[in-house]
């Protein structure tokens, strides 16, 4: 058995740390002892085999990521600080456009966000084309639905496609669900509903010509997406501050240190929808990236309502259901989330259901 | 890769260049944060590739450690060694990043070290040894890991490991001897 003294003598031998004299004493103690000298063979070996291994180079882009993130110079000239928002910018640009395999966190955010918005539509009903009016179809039906009992005469219109979605005991107890009936009332919810913004990202023809693509149609049915929508790690991640400014890249730092964020990159339904040719698709339409850049959509992420209903535990509970994929299946889901008619139809037909 | 932060013009001349790099950054001199993002991210970058064994994870950890570094430029002592700080900056990050996972890193046939593209020579008998060691790696304590990563793979010496984790020497020698023993128990089996 080797003493400290010795195991240490052949450590910082390996090392070249050893002063002469502690040299002399070590080749002594391996001349004398077979144990000493079997340690200082295999402490070498491993020694060796570290050294075989070089070092790696940093990605091409870690440099420029860098300077990006960093704060601006205080007292930093005007131009230079136009220079650093049009960095900024020109990130905000690249991450949306390129290089968001590396941050695909907000991408995928940003889609799910898309989708989201879409089922909130669906539920409340379309906004009225060419209505200024702050309030649409979905959000009155919804204040009705709460306000009073409805009547036969309420339910005017039996659309055959709307009856068809009621033949599903699944969406049927969708919404006779407590969590349908705790959208419907919730405050914020009703309020991005009637705000401007989400009327123009919605009647917006970028927004709807994505919602009849065939690659959208297919995220949305995908499996691991719906997987990932019932994710606890995704959901805070979405209420999160640091999700709604993906605009800047010290806040996509924030998003990265983010505990949910951490989470997510985990997540095999997370990587399975990074995977899947449904999400590449839409990632690559050129509809998908235009809505992502509009202000509007911006505008409606960034927005204290969407963000209150993206934290709402019976909102991630319907959005999570077995009974929203379907619906989201369903071929009746795009004329439904674009005919404010249909919409109307579905939440008189949801009303009158009620147990 | 044995060059260290301070082998090419001494410890002292390395400190001073660091030391003039900083208060440059800190009078806002256009080209200065560049040059010290240059100066240490390649090996910031080894560090925490080497403590976490992902590619992406060890980008992020680079990312935070400079803007962490930046942001608290000004509260420096330049009476220190700014390779200090920053590689402390690094371990530590690298650290908190291995405690968020929650979880022990695992290196299966997808794991950032197992590929050879950034290997030194690119041979496959390189790669094999970044295959081996990188496994060995992760199979340490995360302290342990740390002392390994500076040692072996920065090349600093007991003193500079011990600045650097703000531990005494004997604990450096200590975590390195434990760390040994058990890349030896790791390594067996696979290695040569």
């Amino acid at each position: 058995m080797l003493t400290r003294q010795e195991m240490e003598l052949i450590q910082q031998e390996i090392d070249g740390a050893n002063t002469p004299d502690g040299s002399a004493a070590l080749r002594s103690l391996l001349e004398q002892n077979p144990e000493a000298r079997r340690v200082a063979a295999e402490l070498r070996r491993v020694a060796g085999l570290f050294a075989r291994v070089g070092e790696r180079q940093s990605p091409p882009h870690l440099k420029q990521s860098i300077l990006e993130a960093l704060p601006q110079p205080a007292g930093a000239s005007p131009s230079a600080f136009v220079r650093w928002v049009a960095q900024k910018l020109d990130v905000v640009t690249h991450l949306l456009e390129e290089t968001v395999m590396n941050k695909k966190a907000v991408l995928i955010g940003s889609a799910a966000a898309a989708i989201v918005i879409v089922a909130a539509g669906l539920i409340t009903g379309f906004p009225p084309l060419g209505s200024g009016a702050g309030t649409i179809g979905g959000v009155e039906r919804a204040s009705r639905y709460h306000g009073r009992a409805m009547t036969e005469a309420d339910v005017s219109l039996k659309n055959p496609e709307i009856q068809a979605l009621f033949q599903n005991d699944q969406i049927l107890h969708l919404v006779q669900s407590d969590a349908f009936h705790q959208l419907m009332a919730n405050d914020a919810f009703r309020g991005l509903m009637a705000s401007d913004i989400f009327h123009q990202l919605m009647a917006s023809d970028a927004f709807r010509a994505i919602q009849a693509s065939d690659a959208f149609h297919q995220l949305q049915a995908n499996a691991a997406y719906q997987q990932l929508q019932a994710n606890a790690a995704y959901q805070q991640l979405q209420a999160k501050d640091a999700f709604r400014g993906m605009q800047s890249s010290a806040v996509m730092h924030q998003l990265q240190q983010n505990a949910a964020y951490q989470q997510l990159q985990a997540n095999d339904a997370f990587r399975g929808i990074m995977a899947s040719d449904a999400f590449r698709a839409v990632q690559a339409n050129d509809l998908f990236r235009g809505i992502m850049a509009q202000d509007a959509f911006r505008q409606v992420m960034a927005n204290d309502l969407y963000r209150n209903i993206m934290a709402n535990a019976a909102f991630s509970q319907i959005v999570a259901s077995n009974a929203f994929y379907q619906l989201q299946s369903a071929d009746v889901f795009r004329s439904l989330s674009q005919s404010q008619a249909l919409s109307q139809d579905f939440m008189r037909e949801a009303m009158r259901s009620q147990p | 890769m044995k060059e260290t932060p301070l082998a090419t013009d001494g410890q002292d001349g390395q400190d001073n260049q660091d030391r003039a790099l900083v208060k440059r950054c800190l009078e806002n001199e256009p080209d200065a944060a560049p040059a010290l993002v240059d100066r240490y991210q390649q090996r910031l970058f080894n560090v925490a590739l080497r403590m976490l064994g992902n590619v992406q994870d060890a980008e992020d950890v680079t990312q935070t450690v400079f803007l962490n570094a930046f942001r608290k430029l000004r509260t420096f002592d330049p009476r220190f060694k700014f390779f200090s700080w920053i590689y402390r900056m690094a371990v530590n990050e690298s650290l908190n990043q291995l405690k968020r996972r929650k979880q022990t890193v695992t290196l299966g046939d997808d794991s950032d070290l197992m590929a050879s593209g950034g290997a030194a020579g690119g041979a496959d008998h390189i790669a094999e040894a970044e295959d081996h060691v990188g496994k060995a790696l992760q199979s340490l304590k995360p302290d342990d890991r740390a002392v390994v990563v500076l040692k072996h793979f920065m090349s600093f010496s007991y003193q500079e490991i011990a600045e650097v984790l703000g531990v005494p020497v004997q604990t450096v020698k200590s975590r390195l001897f434990t760390a040994r023993e058990r890349l030896r128990a790791a390594l067996d089996g696979g290695v040569q």
